[in-house]
C-alpha cells in the first residue's frame, strides 16, 4: 500500500500533526467550482442592471467586465478567512489552506497569495482566452508565463504555487475522523464449542507491528465481505493466514474452519499486547525482521 | 468485557473515549458555525478537550499499535487543531487597521523601491521626450494605435485641443468602468505580477509606459498646448501614474527578494517581502479606482484648465499626507 504524500506541520502545543497535501488537480478543481459561483454571482447583478435599465448597450459590457473583477477580487480573501482557509470550491473538494509555521492563519497571507492568484492565473488566463494570430509575441509571452506559473507547483514538495511561497500557506486535504472498533476487543469469550486460544510468549516473538496491524486490517474488513464470492474469497484468505501463522509461530492444535476468525482475533489480541508491552520497554518491533536488525545495530 | 481483561492501550482508549466524541462534536459546530456563534463553555471545552487529545495523541504514538486507534486520533486532533486555530480577527477591524496603520506604514518602510518606481517611468517619459524633439516619427514607434485614437503629430491642432476639452464618447459610470479596465490598470496588475520574475520585466514596462508619456507629451508641448495637457494628465494621472509606479515598487520589491535575499533562504525573503509588497499594491489598487472615478467623472465636469490642474494636484497631495503621516505613533 502506497501512503500519499504526508507533511509534518507543528502546532504550538509540539505535536507534530501529519497532513496530507492537496494535489493540484483537487485544487483546479476547486478553482473551476469557485469560477462558476463568482460568475453566476457576477451574471446575476449584471441581469439586474440589465432589468433596471439605467444604462446603453455598450456601457453595459464595460460594467459586466467590472462587476466580474470586482466580485471576483474579494470573494476569495473574504471567503478564505470566514471560512479559515477555505472558499466554497475548497469546501466541496474538503482541501484547506493552512500556515506553514503551524501557527493561525493571518489575514495578511490570506491577502497574498489570492492577490497573486490575479497575477498568477487570471491575468495570463484571460490573455490565452483572448489570443489571436495576429499579435504572435504576447500570445507566446503568456503561454510561457502560464506554463511556467503552472510548473512551480509541480516541482515543490507541498504543491505551492508563487502565491503560496510568499504568503507561507499550502493546501491540505482535510482529515476524516472516523473511530472504529478497537479489534481487542473483539475477542469472543470462550464457549465449550469453541476453546479459548493460548498463545506463549516465544510464538509472539515472531511478527511486529506491520504484520500486526495488516492483521488488523484484514479482521476490520471481515464484516465488509458481502455476497457469496465475496465470502468464499474471504473465508479462503483467513484460511491462508492462518495456516502461515500456524506454521510461523509452530501453533500445533489444529483450527477448525468455522474457528478460523476466532483464532486471528485471539493472536491478534496477544500479539498487540504483547508487542505493546515489549514498545513500553523500548524495545520498538517494526516489522518481522526486528531480530536482524537489532543483531546488526 | 470485564475491564481487567483489557489490555492497555485499549483500556487508554476506553478511557478517554467520551471526551474524544464530544471534542469531535465540537469540531463539527465550529466548522458548521462558526467559532463566534459558540457559547463561551462550549470555545472553552473545545480549547481544553483540543489539548487533551493532542496529550492522547502523543501517548497513542507511543503505547498503542492500533492502527485504527491512531488514525482517529490523528485525524481528529487534526481537525480540531485548525478549529483551535483560526483567524481570529474581524473583517472590519482589519479593513480600519488597513487604513489607519498598515497601508502608510508599508509606504514609509519601502520608499526606496517607491522612488525607483518612480524613477523609472520618469526616465521612460524623459527619454521619450527627447526621441519626439529628434524625430516625430518615433511617435508611431513606441504609442500603441488602439491608445492614441487618432491623436499623432499628422492630426491638426485644433482636433487635439478639441481632444483636450470635447466630450468624451461615454460619462458617468459607464465611463468609469471603461477607464478602469483601461490600459493602465492593466499595466498596474502586469507591473505587479512580472515583479516576481526577477524585477527586468517590471522595470522595462514602467519604463515604456513612461516613453509612451513622453512622446504623447511632446506632441502636445510641440503643438503649444503643454499646459493645456498638463491639466488633463493632472486630473487624474497624478493619482493614477503614482499608482503604477507603487504597483511597481511591489513587483520590485518581490523581484528582489528573489534577486537578493541576503542570508536568508529565498523562499523566506520572498515571504518578508511579500508583507509590504501585497500593501503596496492594495493602495496601487484604491488610487486606481480613484484614478477612474476622476477619469469618468471629474474630467467631464471639470473643463478649465486651472481647475483641472489644481484638483488633480490636490488629491495627489492628500494621497501624500497620507502615506506620510498615518499611522504614526504619538510621541
Amino acid at each position: 500500500m502506497t501512503r500519499p504524500a504526508l507533511d509534518r506541520l507543528l502546532p504550538p502545543e509540539g505535536v507534530p500533526l501529519y497532513f496530507r497535501i492537496a494535489g493540484v488537480g483537487v485544487r483546479t478543481a476547486a478553482q473551476f467550482t469557485d469560477l462558476l459561483i463568482t460568475g453566476i454571482g457576477a451574471l446575476a447583478v449584471f441581469l439586474l442592471v440589465l432589468a433596471l435599465d439605467i444604462v446603453s448597450a455598450n456601457t453595459a459590457i464595460a460594467i459586466a467586465a467590472m462587476l466580474f473583477f470586482f466580485i471576483r477580487i474579494p470573494y476569495y480573501a473574504v471567503s478564505e478567512l470566514i471560512w479559515n482557509g477555505q472558499t466554497i470550491g475548497k469546501r466541496l473538494m474538503k482541501i484547506k489552506v493552512v500556515s506553514v509555521d503551524g501557527q493561525a492563519l493571518t489575514t495578511q497571507s490570506l491577502v497574498v497569495r489570492n492577490l497573486m492568484k490575479e497575477a498568477e492565473i487570471f491575468l495570463p488566463g484571460t490573455l490565452i482566452l483572448t489570443l489571436n494570430a495576429e499579435a504572435l509575441l504576447p500570445s507566446i509571452l503568456a503561454l510561457l508565463w502560464v506554463m511556467g506559473v503552472l510548473a512551480v507547483p509541480l516541482f515543490n514538495r507541498r504543491r505551492q504555487r508563487l502565491g503560496d511561497i510568499i504568503a507561507g500557506t499550502y493546501v491540505i486535504h482535510l482529515p476524516k475522523p472516523i473511530l472504529l472498533q478497537d479489534m481487542s476487543k473483539a475477542v469472543r469469550p470462550p464457549s465449550a464449542a469453541q476453546p479459548s486460544f493460548q498463545f506463549l510468549s516465544y510464538q509472539l516473538e515472531h511478527y511486529g507491528a506491520f504484520e500486526l496491524q495488516t492483521l488488523e486490517g484484514v479482521l476490520r474488513s471481515a464484516n465488509r465481505a458481502k455476497g457469496p464470492d465475496a465470502y468464499k474469497r474471504h473465508k479462503e484468505t483467513l484460511a491462508a493466514i492462518v495456516a502461515q501463522v500456524r506454521r510461523k509461530i509452530d501453533y500445533a492444535d489444529p483450527v477448525r474452519p468455522e474457528d478460523q476468525q476466532a483464532f486471528l482475533e485471539a493472536f491478534y489480541k496477544a500479539q498487540r499486547a504483547f508487542l505493546e508491552q515489549r514498545q513500553l520497554f523500548g524495545d520498538k518491533r517494526k516489522d518481522k525482521h526486528h531480530a536482524i536488525q537489532s543483531d546488526q545495530g | 468485557m470485564s475491564n481487567a481483561d483489557l489490555i492497555r492501550s485499549a483500556r487508554f482508549r476506553q478511557e478517554r473515549e467520551g471526551d474524544w466524541r464530544r471534542l469531535s462534536d465540537l469540531v463539527d459546530k465550529a466548522e458548521g458555525q462558526g467559532l463566534h456563534r459558540m457559547s463561551f463553555q462550549e470555545a472553552r471545552d473545545l480549547a481544553d478537550l483540543y489539548r487533551q487529545a493532542t496529550t492522547s495523541l502523543s501517548i497513542a504514538r507511543e503505547i498503542s499499535l492500533d492502527r485504527g486507534l491512531l488514525d482517529y486520533l490523528e485525524a481528529l486532533t487534526s481537525r480540531a487543531y485548525l478549529c483551535v486555530y483560526a483567524p481570529q480577527q474581524r473583517l472590519g477591524g482589519i479593513i480600519r487597521r488597513f487604513l489607519t496603520t498598515g497601508g502608510p506604514q508599508a509606504m514609509r518602510a519601502s520608499w526606496r523601491v517607491i522612488l525607483m518606481g518612480f524613477l523609472c517611468m520618469t526616465a521612460g517619459a524623459v527619454a521619450g521626450y527627447f526621441f519626439y524633439f529628434d524625430n516625430p516619427e518615433w511617435f508611431y514607434v513606441f504609442m500603441p494605435s488602439e491608445l492614441s485614437g487618432g491623436r499623432g503629430p499628422d492630426a491638426s491642432t485644433e482636433f487635439l485641443r478639441a481632444s483636450i476639452y470635447g466630450e468624451d464618447s461615454g460619462s458617468g459610470l459607464g465611463a468609469f468602468a471603461t477607464y478602469l479596465f483601461s490600459h493602465n490598470t492593466r499595466i498596474a496588475i502586469f507591473v505587479f505580477g512580472l515583479g516576481a520574475f526577477l524585477c527586468a520585466p517590471t522595470i522595462l514596462l514602467v519604463f515604456y509606459n513612461g516613453l509612451i508619456l513622453g512622446v504623447f507629451y511632446a506632441l502636445y508641448i510641440d503643438r503649444g498646448l503643454g499646459w493645456d495637457m498638463f491639466g488633463w494628465l493632472s486630473i487624474h494621472g497624478v493619482t493614477e501614474l503614482s499608482a503604477i509606479c507603487i504597483a511597481c515598487a511591489g513587483g520590485l520589491k518581490l523581484g528582489l527578494a528573489v534577486l537578493f535575499p541576503g542570508h536568508q533562504t529565498r523562499r523566506a525573503a520572498l515571504r518578508a517581502a511579500g508583507h509590504d509588497a501585497v500593501k503596496l499594491a492594495l493602495i496601487a489598487a484604491m488610487m486606481l479606482v480613484v484614478a477612474a472615478l476622476l477619469e469618468g467623472f471629474g474630467r467631464q465636469l471639470i473643463q478649465d484648465r486651472t481647475t483641472r490642474t489644481a484638483v488633480g494636484w490636490g488629491v495627489g497631495g492628500l494621497w501624500l499626507l497620507w502615506f506620510a503621516l498615518g499611522g504614526r505613533k504619538r510621541p
